[in-house]
């Protein structure tokens, strides 16, 4: 138990910090990063589960978090039920998704499967965007207000506490992957399919696990996020964009960590929020200059620290101690 | 858009108007679609900023319209080695550390720089819609009942010899060979004192040459914009992995099929839904036929 507590301090002290900031601090500003902290770091923990573990690389994710978006926004507006029924339907609605999509691109490796993922996630697009009379179309799905925990509609702190419970979560189910036989199994699968299945592994059928859980998973932050923001525009929530984004946080932290997604997330978010503020000056928008930012660093990590910041601080800690000794 | 539907069905005949109009569009897809395949064929990298390229010669094809006056059709000679050397630059910036490095680095690089020239023309174009209006773009041309803008004939012609060109280029020469060469056998390539470094060089830059260009002769037909690559790259992805990946001849094959589907698509259901089809022909095609409709079998399972 002890060891168990000290392997994951680092995480531990993380979440607790999350957990004590609201008590102390009052500024919205603040507290709404906090959330966005948390809700993107367990989406990238959420893609890491197929992404990182699995080593089923996709830029098609947006697709579960669209679902998730969708389902609870359309239910609230429509038909005037809770944002958790949404959740509910919206995670059934990912398992098939996912499940799908796992089963058809099943034998595709490599670029073929990634190219097969924004497919999929495009023809989502299409549907949301020009589906007017039930989705509203490319206009979007403004999501009502509506205060108390049963409709989401809550203050920043509750939300602070509601997207921990989310990250802690999510964090946990990485931790168990990595000390579990099926984790272990998915490694196998993803460092070499033909020698796992060689072994008896069932490595298709688990690459279908892996890649209908992380969808389920992607599928309730969406929904968070939903009913947070407040407002679903197909062309975001659908967006390659933001399916790289849960990707991005995962590398730059570390691919198949469970700690990973969470550091990236706080690095990310943090210079997405500190050049918002630098540059809100800027006429020609923040957005691009940002995202040229964020392109670049993407382009950098793959390149310099392909083992993302925890494998960078792994090195370093073992270099350290290394000298000490 | 279509000057089909403008002048009344009375004096056209639709199904010779729709197959002209798919042969138009799959020689342009062709064009934009060949350097993609090249550079997988080669270098085994998706480049998922490929239609970034094609948006910034759409952009230089803007600029010196708008600016000098100057003709589409006189950029193309400037874009050609323009795009050349912006190729062999993005190569020695980006690609050259990561073309022997793992799948998801190389998907990751490439799709950071779609995200870097999207932006990058963002901040300095802005996000508005643009034009390029030369005077062959409102002229019709009238052959056989149907009628066309004289842009997308000289387009098509272009793209077309331009596609021939880098097949025979590849096909027929002893750079050609070579670079075959390297992509069938590495190793080999580089025991029978092969250059790999510069053939890979040579790839990059000649795929983005010819996807400049693409930009530049698709300008006068679609608006111009900092994302106007992507319905473009999407597009390539199905049309390459329906000739099968790196094979330039499948390439225009697969272009007329993505062409036939989109002009029939939208024919017969409507424009607003015609990209679902070809995603949903895409996906069929993963699943049933991976490798490509000529490719080898298996080789979608070795991520070749």
């Amino acid at each position: 138990m002890t060891a168990t507590l000290a392997r994951h301090r680092g995480a531990l002290l993380l979440f607790a910090v999350a957990a004590l900031i609201p008590i102390g601090v009052r500024d919205a500003y603040f507290l709404d990063s906090l959330v966005l902290i948390l809700l993107w770091g367990a989406l990238s923990a959420a893609w890491n589960v197929a992404g990182g573990y699995a080593g089923q690389v996709s830029i098609g994710h947006a697709a579960f978090f669209g679902i998730g978006a969708y389902s609870a926004a359309l239910l609230g507006t429509r038909w005037q039920q809770s944002p958790w029924l949404g959740m509910l339907i919206g995670v059934l609605l990912s398992l098939g998704a996912g499940g799908i999509i796992g089963y058809l691109s099943n034998r595709l490796r490599g670029p073929y499967f990634t190219l097969s993922t924004i497919a999929f996630s495009q023809v989502l697009l299409i549907v949301a965007s020009r589906w007017r009379a039930f989705t509203a179309g490319s206009e979007g799905l403004p999501v009502p207000f509506r205060p108390g925990f049963a409709t989401l509609g809550l203050g920043h702190v509750a939300w602070v506490y509601v997207a921990l419970v989310v990250a802690v979560l999510y964090w946990s189910i990485a931790v168990w992957l990595e000390r579990s036989r099926f984790g272990y199994r998915l490694a196998g699968v993803r460092e070499d399919e033909d020698a796992a299945q060689a072994l008896g592994i069932p490595a298709r059928r688990l690459k279908v696990i892996a890649i209908t859980a992380s969808a389920a998973l992607t599928s309730v932050c969406g929904t968070l996020w939903a009913q947070y923001v407040g407002f679903v525009d197909p062309f975001y929530v659908f967006s390659i964009d933001l399916s790289v984004r849960f990707a991005l946080n995962a590398i730059i932290g570390g691919l198949g960590t469970a700690l990973g997604p969470f550091l990236g997330s706080i690095l990310i978010t943090s210079l997405e929020t500190y050049l918002r503020a630098a540059l809100s000056g800027v006429k020609s928008g923040f957005t691009g200059i940002y995202l040229i930012v964020y392109g670049l660093v993407l382009i950098l990590v793959v390149r310099f620290v392909p083992e993302g910041l925890s494998g960078l601080a792994a090195r370093l800690w073992a270099r350290r101690s290394r000298s000490a000794a | 858009m279509d000057p089909a539907r403008s002048l009344g069905p009375a004096q056209i005949d639709v199904f010779a108007q729709l197959a002209v109009s798919t042969i138009l569009l799959g020689g342009i897809y062709a064009l934009i679609a060949v350097g993609l395949t090249l550079i997988y064929g080669i270098m085994r990298v998706v480049n998922f900023a490929h239609g970034e390229f094609l948006m910034l010669g759409m952009y230089l094809a803007f600029w010196a319209f708008t600016l000098w006056s100057l003709d589409p059709w006189f950029v193309l000679f400037v874009s050609i080695p323009l795009f050349f050397v912006i190729g062999l630059i993005t190569y020695a910036l980006v690609m050259k550390g990561v073309v022997r490095a793992s799948h998801n680095v190389q998907v990751f690089t490439t799709v950071g720089l779609s995200t870097v020239l999207q932006n990058l023309a963002l901040v300095l174009w802005s996000g508005d819609f643009h034009t390029v209006r030369p005077w062959h773009s409102l002229r019709a041309t009238r052959v056989l009942g149907t009628a066309f803008n004289l842009s997308q004939v000289v387009a098509f012609v272009v793209a077309i010899v331009l596609t021939v060109a880098l097949v025979a280029f590849m096909r027929l020469t002893h750079t050609g060979r070579v670079m075959r060469a390297t992509a069938q056998d590495h190793d080999a390539a580089v025991l029978m004192g092969i250059d790999t470094e510069r053939v890979y060089r040579l790839t990059f830059a000649l795929g983005i040459a010819a996807v400049g260009a693409a930009g530049v002769l698709v300008s006068p037909l679609y608006a111009v914009y900092p994302t106007a690559g992507l319905q473009f790259v999407l597009l390539s992805y199905v049309i390459v992995v329906l000739g099968g990946l790196g094979d330039m001849g499948g390439a225009l094959v697969g272009s007329l099929i993505v062409a036939t589907v989109e002009v029939a698509g939208s024919y017969i259901f409507g424009t607003a839904w015609k990209e679902i089809f070809y995603f949903i022909l895409f996906i069929g095609v993963l699943v049933f036929r991976p490798a490509g409709l000529f490719g080898q079998r298996g080789a979608e399972t070795l991520g070749m």
